[in-house]
């Protein structure tokens, strides 16, 4: 343990690691900042959960109209004409009218807006879902990703199953919940792409150079002929192997703690936590979110991180692996960006005929780069219901024997 | 006791040592051979960082590499070229190595300040290695393969970078250890090791030349080794015709030492063999290579 440490120590002091990581992290800081226009426009969401429920019953949703009745009554008093909407009233309305207007009534104007729109939205769900045919959604993405033959089967295959996931995620009600309106804020887009995939190059970045800066900092240093002639001898691979892996944990725990801390410090997700990711509200582009099981956003959000954790301790492996082998921390991290963009890139290269087209996209890159997608069944040509399950357990396999390999073989290795 | 039984070392086709057959017990010995020769390969072998390509190495009738970790407990050692973390102090550097020989905090900080001490750097333990002079980083090698008191100390080239007065006081640290352990100097440079060394092991076309006392093996040119003046207009001629061992300008003439195996002329003065005559003799074409 006190080895492990000692290797902790190593990254810990590392001047470059310590930059990029305080560079990040403000940039992923910035990057929050520059897009929280919007968040007090956000809490009406979170308002609305505390008055009507989470969920969007037709009672619930009938109070909430009665209440926005009330308010246009209370409009009527203040422009002094009835309106049906409020955007009839904000139609007719130039700005030196609406200035005319104090902050406080202002701001009943504004909340009154935002009101309408989630109304309009909620009681358009059972409408606009009517509208989803799965079976023909499956065809229409066969033609888009150009898929054929044996290939073309298996996903329509899948796409069946998806279909019944659809029909028992109405049931279940999940899309009748409350949650930040999609189209108008793409909070989902936001978080798990914008933000998430930031992060995720950042943390990869910053673990792949501490993994290979470990893994051959006593060949950098030239120390490799005291060090392996110690008493622990080559058995140090695997103090550094376990340093590494902590490091990797904690790199990923520090940059997704401080931007994910900040990120929710900004956005109130308070109220949301427990509302499905499957909301009709979490509909962004031409299809809703719909996940393959019953999730919360909580959920997604702690699943999501579960994955990415277990994505670096891998990549972090295959890091180690590679850095055993090359003895050099530059060859090692442009080895593994390279390896990176030819996986991601891979099924581009497959005949779109071929399952292997799917086979190929179950690698541990293109996972993370689809965070936003995962546990999906509405994520492209990775739709797949055993997607994640699959990709980590392959490549837990395939990076413990790669290890285990590399290990075996250096126990061997003449030490120059 | 360390015994090295058949040992070969090839690198596909190159051998770099064939067929070495050692023993070692308490005591120093110094492994005298010039660069290149195979010295190197040998240490790293009794360091367990490369194996033999056929033989192998005993420590107490048990193979080395068996052994493990409960042979390199027993073993210091000091590569020729010692790395160190640069922004690491001395102190940091050796705590860091007391760790990887399984010794304890507690007394790793007291070993710490102890060798710091016996190699004159106590002034400098807290100042980062990277405004190290050669010699100050040497010291520091040296301190480090004593950390955890071993009983089998082997030091690759140890004097390097160390002036006179270090050299000094590092042969008669040397002299103290070999009391009560084995010590193994690989040197090319024979003061280094002459006058401390109980056995000498020279290696000459990647065997085992010699595995002697410096008095035995200086007797192998007993009656072959002379002094005498000869004018400068012979000096060319004279060098092709003997081994010259050395060369000295006094007087307008030049005293020359050198070898001869046979009858001697009348104006030669035999003189007692050195190890230097020896070294310089059996290596004399390794060295015309190396000019």
């Amino acid at each position: 343990m006190r080895i492990v440490l000692l290797e902790c120590k190593k990254v810990i002091m590392s001047p470059v690691i310590i930059g990029l990581f305080l560079l990040f992290t403000a940039f992923n800081l910035l990057v929050i900042f520059n897009s929280s226009d919007h968040r007090e426009e956000l809490k009406i969401v979170n308002e609305i959960i505390d008055t009507y429920g989470r969920e969007i019953t037709p009672s619930s949703l009938e109070l909430f109209k009665i209440d926005i009745q009330n308010d246009l009554l209370e409009l009527e008093q203040l422009s002094g004409k009835r309106y049906d909407s409020v955007y009839d009233f904000l139609e007719g309305l130039d700005m030196e009218a609406y200035e005319r207007y104090s902050e406080k009534e202002k701001t009943f104007i504004s909340q009154l807006q935002l009101k309408e729109m989630y109304e309009s939205t909620a009681s358009s769900i059972d409408e606009n879902y009517a509208k989803i045919d799965i079976e023909k959604f499956g065809q229409t993405s066969l033609e888009m990703y150009q898929v054929s033959g044996q290939a073309a089967k298996t996903y329509l295959a899948e796409n069946e199953k998806f279909a019944k996931r659809f029909e028992e995620m109405i049931q279940n009600g999940e899309h009748k919940q409350w949650f930040f309106a999609g189209k108008a804020y793409m909070m989902h887009t936001f978080l798990f792409k914008n933000i998430f995939l930031q992060m995720t190059i950042e943390i990869l970045l910053l673990v792949v150079l501490s993994t290979a800066f470990l893994a051959t900092y006593e060949f950098e240093q030239r120390s490799h002929l005291v060090t392996f002639s110690t008493r622990r001898g080559r058995k140090l691979l695997l103090d550094k192997l376990a340093a590494s892996l902590a490091m990797a944990v904690a790199i990923a725990a520090l940059v997704l703690g401080s931007t994910l801390g900040v990120f929710f410090m900004v956005f109130d997700y308070s109220h949301v936590w427990e509302t499905s990711i499957s909301s009709a509200f979490n509909w962004e582009y031409n299809f809703p979110n719909v996940a393959w099981w019953d999730l919360s956003v909580g959920q997604f959000l702690l699943a999501v991180i579960g994955m990415l954790f277990i994505a670096i301790l891998l990549f972090s492996g295959l890091t180690f692996a590679i850095s055993i082998l090359v003895k050099n921390s530059y060859i090692t991290f442009f080895l593994v960006a390279a390896g990176f963009i030819l996986l991601y890139m891979l099924p581009g290269f497959i005949p779109h005929s071929s399952n292997w087209v799917f086979a190929v996209g179950y690698t541990l890159p293109t996972l993370v780069m689809a965070i936003p997608g995962l546990f999906m069944g509405s994520s492209g040509l990775i739709f797949f219901k055993n997607f994640e399950w699959v990709t980590i357990s392959a490549w837990t396999v395939f990076t413990i024997i790669t290890l285990v390999i590399s290990y075996r073989r250096f126990a061997k290795l003449d030490i120059q | 006791m360390i015994v090295v039984k058949d040992v070969c070392k090839r690198y596909g086709d190159f051998t770099a040592l064939e067929d070495i057959n050692l023993e070692f017990t308490n005591g120093l010995y110094g492994l005298l051979a010039p660069n290149g020769a195979g010295k190197t390969t040998l240490i790293k072998m009794l360091a367990t960082l490369i194996s033999p390509s056929s033989g192998e190495i005993q420590y107490n009738g048990e193979n080395i590499v068996s052994m493990d970790q409960r042979y390199r407990e027993l073993l210091g050692f000091l590569p020729q070229q010692f790395g160190f973390y640069k922004n690491y102090s001395p102190a940091q550097y050796l705590f860091y190595l007391a760790a990887l020989k399984g010794i304890s905090k507690q007394q790793a900080r007291i070993k710490i300040d102890e060798l710091l001490a016996k190699v004159a750097l106590s002034d400098v333990k807290h100042k980062k290695m990277k405004k190290f002079s050669g010699g100050m980083i040497q010291r520091v090698g040296i301190a480090q393969a004593l950390l955890n008191d071993p009983k089998i100390l082997i030091l690759d080239e140890p004097t390097a970078g160390l002036d006179p007065k270090e050299r000094a006081r590092f042969r008669h640290l040397l002299t103290d250890l070999a009391r009560e352990r084995l010590v193994i100097i690989s040197t090319h440079i024979v003061s280094d090791i002459e006058s401390i060394a109980n056995e000498i092991i020279m290696i000459k076309n990647k065997r085992l030349l010699y595995k002697d006392s410096v008095e035995q093996i200086c007797e192998t040119l007993r009656d072959a080794v002379y002094e005498t003046t000869v004018d400068f207009s012979q000096l060319d001629e004279f060098r092709k015709r003997f081994v010259l061992l050395s060369e000295k300008q006094e007087y307008g003439k030049m005293i020359v030492r050198f070898i001869h195996k046979g009858d001697k002329e009348e104006e030669w003065i035999p003189v007692h063999p050195q190890l230097e005559d020896v070294f310089l003799y059996e290596y004399q074409d390794e060295m015309v290579e190396g000019l």
